[in-house]
């Protein structure tokens, strides 16, 4: 026994070190591949002071009007004043970012007493209009949180607010050759949400935000807005 | 490709992904085992290892030493590492990753060892010496809860599971952990003939008490505690607080189930053998 041990430990050890070398470089190139997702999720480097969201040029709540998803103009700066507002574009077949963003948030927002929610709008923009029906988004909406407000209007006009914004425009991708689920094509599109507080505060809330980041800065956000209007 | 299942940040769909190195590692224990005990020996030969008086007189449980326990441990290890388990648990789901948790350290290697006929291994002095030590049953257990703490630090998580190799360190961890929790359980080399059936019982009973505090933690989070989960693409519209829930208790409820039925097993063993009354089958 003890020889047939040692016949067969060399080979065994031998392969084992082999094997993981191999392991080894081959998850250097994956974590290479990686890095350009990590790049995506926030640095405490450049977080605003106090919050976790990233600090962006001081400025006016963009002013906007797009149709809600009962087909009603919806004014974003008219109907957001007082509010803290948080603006999304994204599209409700996005197989990852905005569920990830909107479950996140609404997960928090369940969480806050209703005097904080209540002065909170979360606003999701439509860069998929074609698919993006009225029906559809209020149905995967309030699948998240029945008070988010969806809009949507023609591509152009969406494009035009997000370059206001200084966002990337949202890019259509090829339709796969295969027809994969969740509609056939994705949009590319910004990643970030953007959170419109007191007076000309803007921030940035990149994809990779966390669940606590946000039950971090929320209430926060909201008690400067009601100091600024007690001011 | 990937050749260890590790979070992708792609959407999940249920095509097939091949994962080599999961066939590779089930193959190199598979064929281990075959050398070290299988090769050149009829099946029913195996059995009887060191003790003929453990064969079968027919019927009954299979004895120590059946390569089916093997061959059960080792499916199972392979239905946890590979697709879809391994993939899902990898990137997607907490609650997943505890069903691996459970099957890679706490149902496999008992199966495995339970295919190591009695009286084996038979080592070299040193060898020998350092099994006795690390598989001392107080060294074991604090052991075995030492990774089951380590391993579920949101820190070691978001940090291992992003990557294959940190994902493939991560189950082998669970899987020598859990060989070394059930060893003085099932294997009797080394012999510790103060660690009869009672003792068996309080160190199984001790084991279901100590992981509570993961268990709380992971259940009564307020949030997510793992980012490669919360940040991961939703599949089915899982929040990933419930996910997490359930990963809680699943390790609570797994880990008792398992444990108490082990506990259970003892219990017959030890009436069995206070009362004097020949076995057949030595499972423990």
């Amino acid at each position: 026994m003890t020889g047939a041990r040692r016949s067969i430990s060399r080979p065994l050890a031998l392969g084992s070190a082999a094997l993981l070398l191999t392991l080894v470089a081959c998850d250097a190139g994956s974590e290479a591949a990686r890095a350009t997702e990590g790049d995506r999720r926030p640095s405490g480097t450049d977080a605003a002071p106090g919050y976790r969201g990233v600090a962006l040029q001081p400025g006016p709540r963009p002013d906007f009007a797009l149709s809600n998803v009962d087909g009603k103009a919806f004014s974003f700066r008219q109907e957001t004043e007082g509010q803290l507002a948080l603006l999304f574009f994204g599209y409700t077949n996005c197989p990852d970012i905005c569920p990830v963003h909107m479950a996140g948030i609404a997960a928090v927002l369940r969480e806050l007493p209703w005097e904080t929610r209540d002065r909170i709008e979360v606003v999701f923009v439509s860069t998929d209009p074609e698919r993006d029906t009225p029906e559809r988004m209020r149905e995967w909406l309030s699948g998240f949180d029945p008070g988010f407000i969806g809009l949507r209007g023609d591509m152009e006009t969406v494009n035009r607010i997000q370059s206001a914004l200084a966002l990337p425009l949202a890019v259509r991708g090829a339709v796969p050759p295969d027809g994969e689920e969740g509609g056939g094509y994705e949009v590319g599109h910004a990643a970030q949400v953007l959170v419109f507080g007191a007076g000309d505060l803007r921030l940035a809330y990149p994809f990779g935000t966390r669940q606590a980041d946000w039950k971090h800065d929320l209430p926060l956000l909201v008690s400067e807005l009601e100091a600024s209007h007690r001011r | 490709m990937q050749w260890w299942c590790a979070a992708r940040g792609s959407a999940w769909t249920w095509s097939w992904q091949a994962y080599p190195g999961v066939w590779l590692f089930i193959l190199a224990i598979g064929l281990a085992y075959w050398r070290l005990y299988g090769r050149g020996r009829p099946l029913r030969a195996r059995h009887a290892g060191a003790h003929e008086e453990e064969v079968p007189t027919g019927g009954g449980v299979p004895p120590r030493g059946w390569p089916g326990w093997f061959l059960a441990g080792l499916l199972c290890l392979w239905l946890a590492l590979d697709w879809p388990l391994g993939a899902l648990g990898a990137g997607y789901l907490a609650s997943v990753h505890m069903l691996q948790f459970v099957l890679i350290t706490l149902i496999a290697p008992p199966l495995i060892l339970l295919g190591v006929p009695a009286g084996r291994p038979e080592l070299r002095a040193g060898s020998r010496s350092l099994l006795r030590l690390v598989t001392h049953p107080l060294i074991a257990l604090v052991t075995f809860n030492l990774i089951i703490i380590f391993t579920h630090l949101p820190s070691v998580v978001d940090g291992l599971m992003a990557t294959q190799l940190g994902s493939f360190l991560i189950d082998l961890v669970w899987l020598v952990g859990g060989v070394i929790f059930w060893w003085p359980i099932i294997l009797d080399s080394p012999a510790r003939p103060g660690f009869g059936h009672p003792m068996k019982i309080g160190y199984l009973i001790l084991a279901t008490i100590v992981n509570t505090g993961t268990f709380l933690y992971l259940t009564f989070s307020e949030l997510p505690v793992y980012s490669i989960y919360e940040l991961a693409p939703p599949v089915y519209g899982i929040p990933a607080r419930d996910d997490q829930r359930v990963a809680g208790l699943l390790m609570k409820v797994g880990t008792a189930a398992v444990l108490w039925t082990a506990i259970g097993i003892l219990f017959y063993l030890w009436y069995r053998e206070e009362n004097d009354e020949p076995t057949s089958t030595s499972h423990a």
